[in-house]
């Protein structure tokens, strides 16, 4: 019996769907226009999220050490520092190691190679180079290098800050995203109003049926049901093309968004491809919430059962 | 059984539309309840299906009291109730058939059984031949017995009309009443609404009168008094 009515329900809401086939193509548009909006505004939101972070990864402290300091003592250092919580790892360049990278460097330079071949002892002290685990944390470890005990052991300390770039970037991506929040309100508000107005419109072509069900007995939930049920169609055929858009759209982007990503893997399609399901819910836990809710409104307002 | 005791109804702000009506209606009777318009008679039968509540006074069906019936119980009641009202015709989009199975879909029945039911009640109101056709197809006589097909279907004990042959000529009239009268002998209760002195006269059953809200006469085979 239940299953029946299910299926009478759902009959009905197609029917209510293909009665005002316009003001459904409306409903279902308004509703993609929600979705995109909201879909670019969380795109907007990842894809900033991960130029920050790929440019914060590429902070850190590089400590050069003097030449005739000894490797044991080197080690202490970067044992300290590794035991810090805030600090996220320390690399060795070793005195070998920068002498053989100081040599790739200027292969092509024979002179300096020359030179640095005439001197007897490696003239280039050992490296570390100390990554934290937050931007935050840098002042902190800057603080401790300044201690007197490393003044004799530390030639100068590096620090390589994109601090200002990553402030500007957050900046901007925050202000676009106002923007977007403000455009996919708009859209909201707008998907509410049409979504409502069409129920409201469904009800009132149905109201003979609706008028005989109630007298010959119709439960409530069995009047009201389709109208909801419809509003939910709307909200899936909505996903769907939002969908549908989306993917190609992503596709089209995803190359120009690659190039903010220098030495940096990432993939917008890809990010697309592998989130897709959530990305699906997502929408639809949206598009499904502003449908029930204004239908269930437009139902409890027209529908005097 | 139906009873009304001390039923009064007033519309807001104030339009008395029944005052203090006393009436009982046994199982397997047929009563006719006449009197001018505007008087109060469509208002009694909405009592009856809990379209609307009694301002003052009790309304009981069966042994069920509907003076205070919850919303969610107002279908339980409605398919024991046949209801044949002016203003509830048929979906013109849908088939006699179709329309009489509706009050059915809507009460979640199988469409199996939804297929055997409504032939018969089609059948008892004269309309086997023509299940098909859609209410433009068939006579405003035909349509009224669709009408009636569908009060019944859910096998109600008893059945509401108001004015079931408003429309129609003497001789439509006349075979509605007659259709009436032999769902009466089936053992269902019939309450009618009616303007038409021929038929009143005509059915020798009881008559009920109400003029301005009130009863001012009921006989047990009256005649249509004013
Ligand atoms: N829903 C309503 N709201 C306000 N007043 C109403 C409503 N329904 C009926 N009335 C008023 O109540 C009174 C009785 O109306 P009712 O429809 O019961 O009369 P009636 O006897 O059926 O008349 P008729 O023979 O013309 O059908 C009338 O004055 C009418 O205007
Ligand atoms: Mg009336």
């Amino acid at each position: 019996m239940i299953v029946t009515s299910l299926i009478r329900a759902f009959h009905f809401a197609l029917q209510g769907f293909w009665r005002n086939i316009w003001l459904s193509v409306v409903t279902v548009i308004i509703l993609v226009l929600t979705l995109f909006s909201v879909s670019m505004v969380g795109g907007v939101n990842v894809v900033a999220r991960e130029v920050v972070s790929s440019i914060e990864n590429k902070i850190d402290v590089s400590v050069y050490f003097n030449p005739d300091v000894d490797q044991q003592e080197i080690q202490n250092i970067q044992y300290r520092f590794e035991s810090l919580r805030s600090v996220d790892n320390v690399t060795l360049v070793s005195k070998e190691e920068a002498e053989r990278r100081f040599r790739e460097r200027h292969v092509n330079d024979p002179e300096i190679i020359q030179s640095l071949d005439e001197l007897e002892e490696n003239p280039l002290g050992a490296t570390l180079v100390i990554k934290a685990k937050n931007i935050e944390d840098y002042p902190l470890i800057l603080e401790m290098l300044e201690d007197p005990d490393y003044a004799e052991l530390i030639e100068n300390s590096n620090f390589d800050d994109n601090q200002v770039i990553t402030d500007r970037l957050s900046d901007i991506a925050s202000r676009v995203q106002r923007i977007g929040m403000l455009v996919t309100g708009v859209f909201v508000l707008i998907s509410i109003l049409i979504i409502f107005n069409t129920i409201r419109i469904t009800i009132y072509t149905h109201r003979e049926e609706i008028g005989i069900m109630k007298l010959v007995g119709a439960s409530n939930w069995f009047i009201r049901f389709p109208f909801v049920l419809e509003s939910i169609l709307y909200a899936f055929i909505a996903v769907l093309f939002s969908m549908a858009l989306l993917y190609p759209f992503v596709h089209v982007v995803s190359p120009y968004i690659a190039t903010l990503f220098e030495g940096y893997d990432f993939n917008l399609l890809q990010y697309f491809t592998s989130h897709l399901l959530s990305i699906m819910l997502l929408q639809l836990v949206i598009a499904m919430g502003l449908s029930v809710i204004s239908s269930a409104v437009a139902v409890g307002k027209y529908l005097k059962v | 059984m139906i009873s009304f005791r001390g039923v009064s109804k007033i519309y807001p702000p104030n339009v008395t539309a029944l005052k203090d009506v006393d009436l009982v209606i046994q199982p397997g009777e047929f009563v006719s309840i006449v009197g001018q318009s505007g008087t109060g008679k469509t208002t009694l039968a909405k009592l009856i299906i809990a379209e609307q509540r009694p301002t003052r006074g009790k309304v009981v069906i069966g042994d069920w009291d509907i003076t205070n019936i919850k919303a969610g119980e107002i279908p339980i009641l409605r398919r024991q109730i046949g209801v044949v009202f002016q203003d509830f015709k048929l979906l013109p989009r849908k088939t006699l058939f179709e329309n009489v199975a509706f009050a059915l879909e809507v009460a979640g029945m199988q469409r199996k059984r939804i297929a055997t039911i409504v032939p018969q009640v089609l059948k008892i109101v004269g309309l086997e031949g023509k299940m098909d056709r859609f209410p433009r197809e068939v006579s405003g006589g035909e349509q009224q017995r669709a009408v009636i097909a569908r009060a019944l279907v859910h096998r109600p004990k008893i059945l509401v009309a108001d004015e079931p042959t408003g429309n129609l000529d003497a001789i439509n009239a006349h075979d509605i009443i007659e259709l009436l009268r032999k769902i009466n002998e089936f053992g269902t209760t019939i309450v009618l609404v009616t303007h038409n002195r021929e038929i009143v006269n005509m059915l020798h059953k009881r008559v009920v009168t109400i003029d301005q809200g009130m009863v001012i006469s009921d006989q047990k085979t009256g005649r249509y008094l004013l």
